[in-house]
């Protein structure tokens, strides 16, 4: 298959047919590194009205989404010269110079194997020019498809073969009468598939519909002679009649599988979009209590079992009288291996770190004030933000409340330890539930130290971090939840950007404070894979699908309605469905390597790491968790997996003292 | 007979974090005041219908976070704007100071069709505390020297000018854009009619 230039993708091409999950296995003339990556095969109409055979690697159509983000435009120079974030300009290049395409006119000879599921094509007879692999399902619909625009003849050597051939006068004959007949508005093949549309919708009528238009043109064209559904094998020639059939026969597997109908100018574009299975409901338990905790802990105090306990926690959460001791081990603050001797050393050691950097503003004059702006700028910003945090809860509430103080001490102390972050809007609402649940100043401080370590990219100069996880959100929605992010693509919102809240203060916002507390300890746990947090924000999104979708909501209304949604998302019902959709996904046939990078997988193929190599690490420490959580299923000789089971989907691995403790 | 078209103004409040943007918005929405407003993370909008001149016409205000580094964010939510607030307080000079380099940035980041004419409005917030340390004088003058930018003092917090300054922003854009159609104030928000401007567009591309 050739591969074309860029300048000859022009933008004006039609989808007729696309099918997703189709991977490329094979190409002449292309690097190997581009091999084994997923895509979309279509079958394209051009400009000129010709066709063409056209595969686009799926990170195309990411990025030419990114292409669209608005937001994306950081550097403020002129509006044409702006450029990306990142390389995002020169990935699309690379993209698009991946594309292949192989105009319909050319196409000699095809081949389909693999129980269906691999084809081949190639523009001469003796070489194969290109192989894809259908991973989801088969080659069917997109066989059906090709065949009604090409015509075309079995191999008698090889069944699985087909040679192209032109078309017969006598076929062009019959297809005139067709329109001639006028029953039909265009040509055969785009009623039929017309009809393999509103199968989906009426599968009973438009079934007899179609059989008796079809029929009546078969005994009318046909003098019965020929019927429609059982095509003359002895004849020599395949005619319209018996594409028909075969089209119509297809299109059951087609109304079946085809998700998404939209419609084109001339054609209905049939979309194949593979299903996740369907979504385990995974029961939360109860929050680990003091009990537990307790007897996790050795006579020293050590905790052995970090991985079971950070499995009890994303179960179930912490109880909330043992909260402010887990907390610190969740943030790094406290390593889980030290015995209660140690961490007062540790304690006592951090306790005079914390007031010797205190001490350093503390003790700035008022003079070297004066002659610092950009000290002075923060200072003044930090107290504008902590004298509007959390003020309605009692905590923080009234006139000159020492928390509001010591909240401002914090934050302020954090810009020394941190100097070249400094301050940055959102941080003083990371930190109030903190120092709510602490109390403790310097405990407070470094449990803080340790959750800005996870999301300091969140604060980022250039936003960098937020934009690669939006764009990371928008990828995960558009592998959980095609329908939505096709709506959200129509509507200008492509970019995530009303879940920008959510994400930067990790739904601060969204939750009251004992909710947030809840939901930040099972994210802390970094199970049961990384950046699960945006998983949260799929499955918000997936209960609001339907309001957003029948209510045709715009860039402003949804906007608006994700704001509204603030306090009224169930903490324990949204961890449960993100973890149902973290199951559907691993477990989804067609799950891409994009996916696997962003959950902390490793990928399959060869080529996919690369595109992330350069992105910012979004959330640094999940990997670490991660493999952690993948020990426990393999290390020790003493731990045996057990492996919880719902809807035949593995939910969970605990090691045997967890699994009693759990039970 | 009524008969004219609702119409709907997108109004942009820009300033540094803290002068009071979330404050305004809600004053001349809500007729209300709080202390409690947190600081505005992403973005928000409220809307209201007012009256000029006989039209109904649909206010939609955007308020947005005021710390430098989300203003990149931002420009998703310029597009389409009929007036840009630009708000200062008038106890921070630097505030103040800061008004230059909003309404350049939002001139580059929203890229209106006649940047020179544009609809900007400036308010000198927090007239009600005594701490005052930018004179109206100052601030007028400035406005002066900006093409004559009207300028409002006000405060969110005891309602003054608030329902004055929206009441002539919604004016003032109205006037402006008597003659085109509203949202022709930029490129990307124009409808594809056969009227001139259309024709001209074509042509343009040719040129690209």
């Amino acid at each position: 298959m050739s591969s074309s230039s860029v300048e000859e993708i022009t933008d004006q091409s039609n989808d007729l047919f696309t099918q997703d999950g189709v991977l490329l296995k094979a190409c002449s003339g292309r690097p190997v590194n581009e091999l084994n990556s997923i895509g979309m095969l279509c079958i394209v109409q051009n400009s000129d009205g010709t066709k063409s055979i056209e595969w686009r690697p799926s990170d195309i159509i990411t990025v030419c989404a990114v292409q669209e983000q608005d937001w994306a435009l950081v550097n403020a120079i002129g509006r044409r010269q702006r450029t990306f974030s990142g390389n995002l300009t020169a990935d699309y290049a690379t993209a698009r110079a991946r594309i292949i395409r192989m105009p319909l006119n050319e196409l000699k000879i095809f081949r389909v194997t693999n129980r269906n599921q691999q084809m081949s094509f190639s523009n001469k007879v003796g070489v194969w020019q290109s192989t894809f692999f259908f991973q989801h399902g088969n080659a069917e619909v997109f066989i059906a498809y090709l065949k009604s625009h090409v015509k075309t003849a079995k191999s008698s050597r090889d069944r699985n073969t087909y040679l192209v051939v032109e078309p017969t006068d006598e076929t062009r004959a019959l297809n005139r009468s067709f329109t001639e007949l006028d029953i039909f508005q265009e040509n055969t093949t785009d009623v039929v598939w017309n009809i393999v549309s509103n199968l989906k919708e009426r599968p009973y009528e438009t079934t007899m519909e179609a059989f008796s238009k079809l029929s009546s043109i078969g005994l009318d064209y046909n003098s019965g002679s020929q019927l429609l559904y059982y095509g003359n094998e002895a004849s020599s020639k395949r005619d319209v009649s018996e594409e028909v059939a075969d089209l119509l026969t297809k299109s059951m597997v087609a109304a079946e599988e085809a998700h998404s109908v939209t419609k084109s100018d001339e054609y209905e574009v049939i979309s194949m979009k593979p299903t996740l299975p369907p979504r385990p409901s995974i029961p939360r338990s109860t929050p680990l209590s003091q009990e537990k905790w307790e007897g996790l802990q050795d006579t020293l105090g050590r905790v052995t079992e970090m991985d079971g306990v950070k499995q009890l926690i994303f179960r179930g959460g912490v109880a909330h009288s043992i909260r402010k001791q887990v907390w610190k081990y969740l943030l790094d603050y406290y390593p889980w291996h030290m015995t209660h001797a140690e961490l007062k050393a540790l304690q006592k050691k951090r306790t005079d770190e914390y007031y010797c950097m205190k001490l350093q503003w503390r003790s700035m004059t008022e003079g070297q004030e004066s002659r610092f702006t950009e000290y002075r700028d923060r200072k003044s910003l930090v107290e504008k933000d902590v004298n509007r945090t959390d003020r309605t809860h009692p905590f923080f509430a009234g006139d000159n409340n020492p928390n509001l103080e010591t909240l401002q001490d914090i934050l302020m102390t954090y810009v020394m330890y941190n100097f070249d972050l400094g301050y940055v809007q959102g941080m003083s609402d990371i930190l109030a539930p903190l120092l709510l649940l602490m109390g403790n100043e310097v405990d407070t401080f470094w449990c803080f130290v340790g959750f800005m370590e996870r999301i300091a990219s969140n604060f980022d100069m250039d936003q960098a971090g937020m934009k690669h996880q939006l764009l990371q959100l928008q990828q995960l929605v558009m592998f959980a939840s095609p329908e939505l992010a096709q709506h959200l693509a129509l509507k200008d919102s492509g970019n995530m950007y009303f879940c920008f809240r959510w994400l930067l203060v990790w739904f601060k916002r969204e939750f009251s404070l004992i909710d947030i507390m809840r939901l930040w300890e099972v994210l802390w746990t970094g199970l049961p894979c990384a950046n699960f947090h945006l998983l949260i924000c799929v499955a918000i999104l997936e209960a609001e699908k339907e309001v957003l979708i029948s209510g045709d909501y715009g860039f402003t209304e949804i906007l608006k309605h994700v704001n509204e949604l603030s306090m009224r998302i169930e903490v324990n019902k949204v961890l449960s469905s993100a973890e149902g959709i973290y199951h559907q996904i691993i477990s989804a046939p067609h799950l891409t390597d994009q996916i696997r990078i962003i959950l902390g997988l490793t990928p399959l193929g060869t080529s996919a790491p690369t595109e992330d190599d350069d992105a910012p690490e979004a959330t640094g420490t999940n990997c670490k968790d991660n493999d952690a959580a993948a020990n426990v299923s393999t290390s020790g000789t003493d731990m045996e997996e057990a492996v919880l089971e719902y809807d035949g989907i593995e939910i969970s691995i605990v090691t045997q003292t967890v699994w009693a403790l759990l039970a | 007979m009524s008969s004219k078209k609702k119409v709907l103004l997108k109004v942009i409040i820009l300033g540094d974090s803290g002068v009071g943007k979330t404050s305004l918005m809600n004053q001349f929405v809500n007729k209300k005041f709080s202390n409690q407003y947190k600081a505005t993370i992403g973005a928000d909008f409220l809307t209201k219908e007012v009256i000029v001149d006989d039209r109904i016409v649909t206010m939609q205000i955007w308020d947005t976070a005021g710390q430098e580094r989300f203003q990149s964010l931002g420009v998703a939510f310029y597009r389409g704007a009929d007036c840009c607030v630009l708000v200062f307080d008038v106890t921070a000079p630097n505030t103040f100071k800061s008004l230059e380099s909003w309404k350049d940035e939002f001139l580059i980041q929203a890229s209106p069709r006649d940047p020179e004419n544009f609809p900007f409005v400036i308010l000198g917030n927090k007239v009600d505390l005594e701490n005052r340390a930018v004179s109206a004088k100052r601030a007028q003058q400035w406005c002066q020297s900006k093409n004559d930018i009207p300028y409002f003092e006000t405060s969110a917090k005891e309602a003054v000018n608030v329902e004055l300054a929206f009441q002539t922003i919604a004016r003032n854009v109205l006037a402006q854009e008597t003659d085109a159609e509203l949202y022709n104030e930029f490129p990307d928000q124009l409808k594809l009619t056969a009227n001139d401007n259309g024709r001209n567009r074509d042509g343009d591309n040719c040129a690209c």
